[in-house]
């Protein structure tokens, strides 16, 4: 009896877990289900293939791409050498330096937007992708040190100073023995910065002023009231990137899943 | 191969006041093993560091066949490291975590695939060139840790407490492996431990390490059978030390009463009988310790502690004893 | 030497932290310099506290959005902190990796989608009102209850149910399952019964946790804005989407009173983040 309520208990949580897959597949694939049939009768592809042969769509989303691409490869560089040494030194104003890094993590982007709004349009990046790519890092950034910096804290420098014994240059070094060492959490970060980035809304709006359009914008645009086959496509191709990261990086992901959260 | 020669350094720490090392000077010759012995944050890492280069010294010179080598890149020194722990990499295999350092100074892979194929011959552990560093026993993954320091035929090979984390036995094995491959290649050698023993069984000299200072430095016999100051003294195991005064036998110095005698606990006698030259005093501990026992006697509110083979008479706690110091093998220290 | 490659603490953060304080610190800069009036566009170089006046008018709309806002945050926050505590000390006493890969499956859904997602659920026209309706339960769609784009915010607080109680259960759970020895077992072996572990010895572990957790929660809704714009009303708005209406109103004047909502959702919304840090800090 115990064990039935515990199995009910866990299919309950992992229905609810997968149910909102089921739900857009089931609203992006057929036709004509009116009210107040409960389930699909009609099954189609034709809803999902116009929207993703819709040109907007597809500008937007290798826009978003290619924004969220960028923003990663940043964060990353911005990210290693400060969280190298977050990660492994005591110096003075450490305690400082987290703080700055923490800030952006709770600033909302809401009152960086607008900020950054009035300053980009004066200095010509309102609308632009530089633009954009600059207002993503402000929340991508102190997730990657924060990744990182974590796994330069489990990293034993001793690995460093064999591989300089043993007549290996600095950049051998770092390219051959902290690089690899590091590299699952290098990875993970790259994949999570590219995905906060992938769903920025708001900063996305603000910046790109409605010439840079990217999937969260026309999602959202089309939730406020478009017909709910197109919604449901949309939504598929926009969480398809987070299922699929997230199918692959599962493992490492009860180290670093929380760090993420939020901004997301 | 190479001899060694340090001289003078000095190293303080930012933020200590205390120096880690106070005018060090040691030479090696070519291929020598020189064990350095003594408690722990006594500045044997430092001198490590100092001599790879992850350190700088305060003042003094570092010198590999008398020219100073402060000046060449860390990675350029030919000084290899090996540590308690191996740092293998753990995302190579065996073959190439040893030829590691063969590739990153650009030799062909031939030569790392038969010179990996030597060292692991030389180590014994032949055919494991494809295992991944995970799968090796702490004894296996020293072994390769040696093996990858020495593929490069370094200068200066610098052992920091290798085998501290192994149990006896590997560790016994692998105190004659080092020790002959080190002989075998001719590889000078500092080897760094805090156990008496192994430094004993291994080195060619050992130096005594105090507070940054070598206060002892010989032939690892001729420190323990004749240490010269009271600070050696106790490094090597003596614990019983008389005034001239307080010896039992007259030796032949007058003067004896200023001057300081110690004897090794294996060569003072418990009896129950008085003989010539023999001091009473009362057994306050006694410890059985298979091969041998340790008696401390109380001799007038003084402790002398005994180490007797086995087998022994056994005296009971509180019991009256007679206390023979063999007169041949007490040694003078200097204060 | 070493100094020599590897690179003094400060040279190494200086790309980050040159970036995170150009552009944070810019943005904030033009923000209050645009909530003191300081508009170049339209001429106005003059620094008056009006859009502060406007904005904290006693009959004005923020008022009524800050209270829609404190009530939707706290409500979020509360139940889902309660929800997460009991879903966590469940978890606990099943070992196994999945349920916490399960959890972790939340974040496959941005809180975007996971509201376009309880559009599409709950809506008068939704999965679940037709499934009603087919159980004879209602006959049209307007009698479905309204739980979305609803006046109490009852949808925007079951988004951020479906997205805080995962982040929350697994901040709860990584606390209990870093002990290696397990507390509870020991108490369980002094005496204690299956209550009194969980009030004397699982509750006080987790709670420091878990407040620091809940706080960063209450900033993070309180602050966001996609969520109460996708599933709210026109009146009353959450603050957020109030401050943008305002920032996006054609009149520029308005922008001013919109960067004065936004610098007060910040402040709060600071100040919460300090106190939640304090309380992580007190767990080490």
């Amino acid at each position: 009896m115990k064990q039935g309520f515990t199995y009910l208990f866990r299919f309950l949580l992992y229905l609810i877990l997968i149910a909102p897959l089921l739900l857009f597949a089931a609203y992006a694939f057929s036709t004509r289900w009116f009210f107040p049939q409960p389930f699909p009768i009609e099954w189609t592809v034709g809803t999902f293939q116009r929207v993703v042969h819709d040109s907007q769509t597809l500008s937007s989303m290798v826009q978003g791409v290619g924004i969220a691409f960028l923003v990663s490869v940043l964060s990353l560089l911005l990210a290693l050498p400060a969280a190298r040494v977050l990660g492994l030194r005591k110096f003075r104003g450490r305690q400082l330096a987290w703080l700055l890094i923490f800030i952006p993590s709770i600033v909302p982007p809401l009152a960086v937007g607008m900020g950054l709004n009035i300053l980009f349009l004066r200095i010509g990046l309102a609308g632009t992708i530089t633009g954009v790519v600059l207002a993503h890092i402000i929340p991508t950034l102190p997730y990657t040190i924060f990744t990182l910096s974590s796994a330069f804290a489990r990293f034993d420098e001793n690995y460093e100073f064999q591989a300089l014994a043993l007549g290996a240059s600095p950049l051998q070094i770092f390219l051959k023995v902290t690089l690899r060492m590091i590299t699952p959490s290098l990875v993970v970060a790259a994949l999570f910065a590219f995905l906060i980035s992938w769903s920025q809304y708001l900063l996305t709006l603000l910046i790109g002023g409605g010439q840079i359009i990217t999937l969260p914008i026309l999602l959202f645009s089309a939730a406020s009231g478009g017909n709910p086959a197109t919604i449901a496509a949309l939504s598929l191709l926009f969480v398809a990137p987070p299922v699929l990261v997230l199918a692959f990086t599962a493992r490492s992901l009860n180290q670093h899943g929380n760090e993420i959260r939020e901004q997301y | 191969m190479t001899t060694v020669n340090i001289i003078s350094l000095n190293k303080t720490y930012p933020n200590q006041s205390l120096p880690v090392l106070k005018d060090f000077s040691l030479s090696l010759n070519d291929g020598e093993m020189v064990a350095l012995l003594g408690p722990s944050g006594m500045g044997k890492s430092t001198l490590l560091k100092l001599i790879t280069g992850i350190e700088r010294p305060d003042s003094g010179d570092i010198q590999f066949d008398s020219s100073s080598i402060l000046n060449v890149d860390p990675n350029k020194r030919g000084a290899v490291l090996m540590f308690q722990k191996s740092y293998l990499f753990p995302f190579l295999n065996v073959e190439d975590n040893i030829g590691f350092g063969l590739k990153v100074q650009g030799a062909s892979s031939e030569t790392i695939h038969t010179e990996v194929k030597r060292m692991l011959n030389l180590i014994g552990l032949p055919g494991i060139e494809k295992r991944k560093p995970g799968q090796l026993s702490g004894g296996e993954g020293q072994r390769v840790a040696l093996a990858r320091a020495l593929v490069t035929n370094p200068k200066l090979l610098l052992l920091d407490e290798p085998l501290s984390s192994l149990d006896t036995t590997v560790r016994m094995n692998l105190q004659e492996a080092i020790r002959n491959i080190q002989r075998e290649l001719g590889v000078t050698t500092i080897f760094v431990t805090h156990d008496l023993g192994e430094a004993m069984a291994m080195s060619d000299r050992m130096a005594l390490l105090l507070n940054g200072e070598i206060v002892a430095l010989d032939k690892p016999e001729n420190l323990f059978h004749r240490p010269r100051s009271l600070a050696a003294a106790r490094f090597m195991g003596v614990s019983t030390f008389l005034s001239g005064s307080q010896l039992p036998v007259k030796k032949d110095v007058c003067s004896s009463s200023e001057k300081m005698f110690a004897i090794r606990p294996e060569h003072i006698r418990i009896q129950k009988e008085a003989c010539k030259d023999s001091t009473p005093g009362v057994v306050s501990d006694c410890v059985f310790r298979g091969e041998y026992i340790e008696y401390q006697v109380n001799i007038n509110e003084m402790i002398v502690r005994a180490r007797m083979p086995m087998p022994a008479p056994m005296f009971t706690h509180g019991e009256q004893v007679y206390v023979k110091f063999a007169e041949e093998y007490l040694f003078e220290v200097e204060n | 030497m070493r100094d020599k490659f590897i690179f003094s603490s400060w040279i190494s953060l200086a790309p980050a932290l040159t970036i995170i304080m150009v552009l944070l610190g810019a943005s904030l800069l033009y923000a209050g310099a645009e909530s003191l009036g300081y508009v170049s566009v339209i001429g106005q170089n003059e620094i008056s506290f009006d859009a502060y006046r406007a904005a904290l008018d006693l009959n004005s709309e923020f008022w009524v959005s800050l209270g829609f806002s404190l009530w939707v945050s706290i409500a979020s926050t509360l139940i889902s902190s309660a929800v997460a505590l009991a879903l966590a000390v469940w978890l606990s006493e099943r070992r196994g990796n999945t349920d916490t890969l399960a959890l972790n499956w939340n974040l496959a859904f941005p809180h975007l989608v996971w509201s376009v997602a309880l559009l599409l659920f709950l809506s008068q026209s939704g999965l679940f009102s037709r499934w009603a309706a087919s159980l004879g339960l209602i006959s049209t769609p307007a009698e479905f209850p309204v739980l979305v784009r609803d006046r109490f915010g009852i949808g925007i607080i079951l988004s951020y149910l479906g997205k805080e109680i995962p982040f929350l259960s697994i901040t709860i759970l990584s606390v209990l399952r870093s002990q290696a020895v397990g507390y509870d077992v020991v108490a369980e072996n002094l005496g204690a019964s299956r209550w009194q572990r969980l009030r004397y010895v699982t509750i006080p572990q987790v709670m420091p946790a878990l407040i620091a957790g809940a706080l960063l929660v209450f900033g993070f809704i309180f602050s966001s804005y996609e969520v109460p714009a996708l599933l709210g009303v026109g009146y009353p708005k959450a603050l957020p989407a109030l401050a943008l209406r305002f920032f996006l109103d054609p009149d520029l004047r308005a922008r001013s009173e919109g960067m004065v909502i936004s610098l007060i959702i910040t402040l709060i919304v600071l100040i919460v983040a300090v106190i939640s840090l304090r309380m992580g800090e007190r767990k080490e």
